[in-house]
């Protein structure tokens, strides 16, 4: 898809105004969309309940076509990331190779009598023998003891990849087992919604509104550059590739490396800046309370390097350069204070803007709710029906949208390196920045503005808006994913 | 579940005194306090080491939840060696971490313990210091471990040259320890240890 649609021009007819704020709409419109909306991203918003459905037909698939039980799929799928025919691909080809990647079998066959059904060693007491159990690795333990395991382990989080309680095993539980000896309602209903939670983090194409106990999941398919995602119920709007509030035309690195130096002044961030990082697989944030730099994450179970964030498989000759790096910050030179004073000036010049934006987008909130009730009692005093109003509701809704891209735009420029493309995004951003308030001082005075004039200056401002994101999210798009679009 | 934590301490406890470990004075295993949930242990350092000849004190918090959950051990003796901070005692080894499994027991431990004294792993480094004067200088890493073990583990005596230095800044007001991880950190260059110290 290039710049040049000229279609766009016939497709305006007020309908795609509605996307920030309004119902999704049906899929014939969707298809114009995708032309004429450079932040066009091709999603649904589901429920719980179609989630569990969706797992449940991959589930069903894989134990139905290697006639294994569903936790054991549960298992392999949570391990393949849900690629159901990857899996029954290489199964064909071979079996062992696939259940000992997804940890249902030991690296090494079974050993018999290794661990002894007349003690038990985890709490060297000597139950009945037939109060044993094993998974596929054959290391015997008092079903006392497995339930004891289980619940220490729910109560710290994990789900999917608690491990059996030999030395070195690394086998999987899967969850029929784990219900078999967990009886407490309460950690069985816990230990089932961690197993939820993480089946659709594992999951490419799952990931949860992050909105405040908001329900739905989203569903998409592509999983780079800044990806809208609007939540039908919460209404927040969200990049799919990375969690964050949607920040087109920024792309996901640069905005978290922004919102992170933004909240460098309260003392938390401080914290988190100099005690946590994020995992560098699952981006969880990892607090190093003590231990060596050598880290597995809780979540993902990534080994990577907490010096360099790197794959700590590749890693081992390579840990002395991550050492170096941490001592250069004590040969601060007198230069390097004034370079400091200098950047600190040029982050402050964006910061002030983004802040002031986010403020006004707040406020927008507000006009939009006064605006609804005045046009409510307008409609209540005879003085025309809704849709006679609709124009101005709609200009509002534009103005939002148009300030929350805006905002969106200074993280973008103060990462951006100076030359011609910056001054050329700086130069659409100003031109942006001059039509919202155009677009703003006239909403403000809708009523003895001229309808015409101000439907006009919406187009102008949507355009602006339009050209803007084209220009710079369609090229981050295209430098991510290393392909045309 | 505390339950099952002092039945198995107490059971362990009893293994290890019966232990060969114990009566060949490798290891060591002491009561702190009554509930079995603090105990204190001891490693000889091993031959063909620079912690040969020491002793090595360890302390050994039980969680609650043990064995479920890993024992909680730091080294109390101050050594230099790449798996243990010269600075907590705090110790990098992956059975007390995520590799911990409930049938490991204290015995276990300790030798495995004993045995990272014997084979360090610079490459899953607790002191980023250590581990890179064990990589870069492995002959002073030798003498600068043997020093400690010496000062602080009762080791035999130690190399002149090194208390000498310490001695010097010892005599500028500098702490004895604060004076020993300076040279020790700066390859035993007196003026580098020096110029950080004041800085």
């Amino acid at each position: 898809m290039s710049a040049e649609s000229d279609m766009e021009y016939s497709d305006n007819d007020g309908d795609d105004y509605d996307y920030y704020g309004g119902q999704d709409d049906c899929d014939m419109e969707a298809v114009d969309r995708s032309k004429s909306d450079p932040e066009y991203f091709q999603y649904t918003c589901l429920r719980v309940e179609e989630v569990e459905k969706l797992l449940n037909e991959s589930i069903e698939l894989l134990s139905n076509s290697l006639q294994i039980t569903p936790s054991l799929a549960k298992v392999m799928l949570h391990a393949y990331e849900w690629n159901a025919q990857e899996i029954i691909k290489k199964y064909n080809e071979n079996p062992n190779e696939v259940l000992v990647y997804s940890c249902v079998k030991p690296r090494l066959p079974v050993v018999q009598g290794c661990t002894s059904r007349s003690i038990c060693a985890v709490c060297a007491t000597t139950p009945p023998i037939n109060n044993y159990s094993a998974l596929a690795c054959g290391h015997f333990f008092c079903n006392e003891c497995w339930a004891m395991h289980f619940e220490v382990q729910i109560m710290q989080g994990v789900s999917n990849t608690i491990q059996c309680m030999a030395q070195d095993c690394e086998v999987r539980v899967p969850e029929d087992f784990v219900l078999s000896h967990v009886t407490k309602p309460a950690l069985r209903e816990r230990y089932q919604q961690f197993m939820f939670k993480d089946h659709v983090k594992s999951h490419p194409q799952l990931r949860f509104c992050p909105g405040p106990n908001c329900q739905w999941i989203y569903r998409a398919w592509v999983r780079e550059g800044a990806r809208r995602v609007e939540c039908q119920g919460c209404e927040m709007l969200t990049c799919f590739s990375c969690g964050a509030p949607h920040h087109a035309p920024t792309d996901c690195i640069t905005i978290r490396r922004w919102l992170t130096k933004c909240a460098d002044d309260s003392e938390t961030a401080n914290y988190i800046s100099a005690h946590t990082k994020d995992c560098p697989k699952c981006q969880i944030c990892i607090e190093k309370n003590g231990g060596c730099n050598h880290m597995q994450c809780g979540a993902c179970r990534h080994d990577f390097c907490w010096v360099c964030l790197g794959d700590w498989g590749y890693h081992g000759s390579e840990y002395y350069e991550c050492s170096r790096y941490k001592e250069d910050p004590n040969s601060v030179t007198d230069s390097q204070q004034a370079q400091a004073k200098e950047a600190l000036k040029k982050y402050l010049h964006y910061y002030e803007r983004w802040e002031n934006h986010a403020r006004s987008l707040k406020l927008e909130e507000q006009t939009l709710a006064t605006l609804k009730s005045r046009i409510n009692q307008k409609v209540m005093a005879g003085e025309g029906t809704w849709i006679d109003w609709q124009y101005l509701w709609d200009a509002a809704r534009l103005l939002k949208r148009c300030r929350y891209t805006l905002q969106y735009t200074y993280p973008f420029a103060y990462y951006m390196d100076i030359g011609p493309r910056k001054e050329l995004f700086e130069y659409q951003q100003a031109q942006l920045e001059a039509e919202i308030e155009n677009l703003s001082w006239k909403i403000e005075r809708a009523e003895t503005t001229d309808r015409g004039d101000l439907e006009n200056q919406m187009d102008i401002a949507e355009k602006r808006r339009t050209t803007l994101l084209k220009d710079f999210l369609e090229f981050n798009i295209s430098i991510a994913s290393g392909s045309k679009i | 579940m505390a339950n099952i934590a002092a039945k198995r301490i107490k059971r362990e406890f009893k293994e290890v005194m019966k232990s060969e470990e114990v009566a060949g004075g490798a290891i060591k295993l002491e009561l702190v306090n009554d509930s079995w949930t603090e105990l204190q242990g001891e490693i000889a350092g091993p031959s063909d080491t620079p912690y040969e000849g020491g002793t090595f004190v360890l302390e050994i918090k039980v969680p609650e939840t043990y064995p479920f959950n890993p024992p909680k051990i730091r080294f109390v003796t101050k050594i230099w060696h790449p798996n243990v901070s010269s600075v907590t005692g705090a110790i990098c080894l992956d059975i007390l971490k995520d590799q911990w499994a409930a049938a490991l027991t204290l015995r276990t431990v300790l030798l495995s313990l004993q045995a990272l004294l014997s084979a360090a792993e610079p490459n899953d480094p607790q002191d980023a210091v250590v581990a890179k004067q064990y990589k870069e200088n492995p002959q002073l890493f030798h003498m600068t471990a043997r020093h400690w073990t010496n000062v602080y583990a009762g080791g035999p005596a130690s190399i002149v040259e090194f208390n000498q230095k310490v001695q010097r800044l010892l005599d500028m007001g500098v702490d004895e320890h604060d004076a020993r991880v300076a040279l020790s950190t700066y390859d035993w260059e007196l003026e580098r240890a020096t110029e950080q110290l004041f800085s």
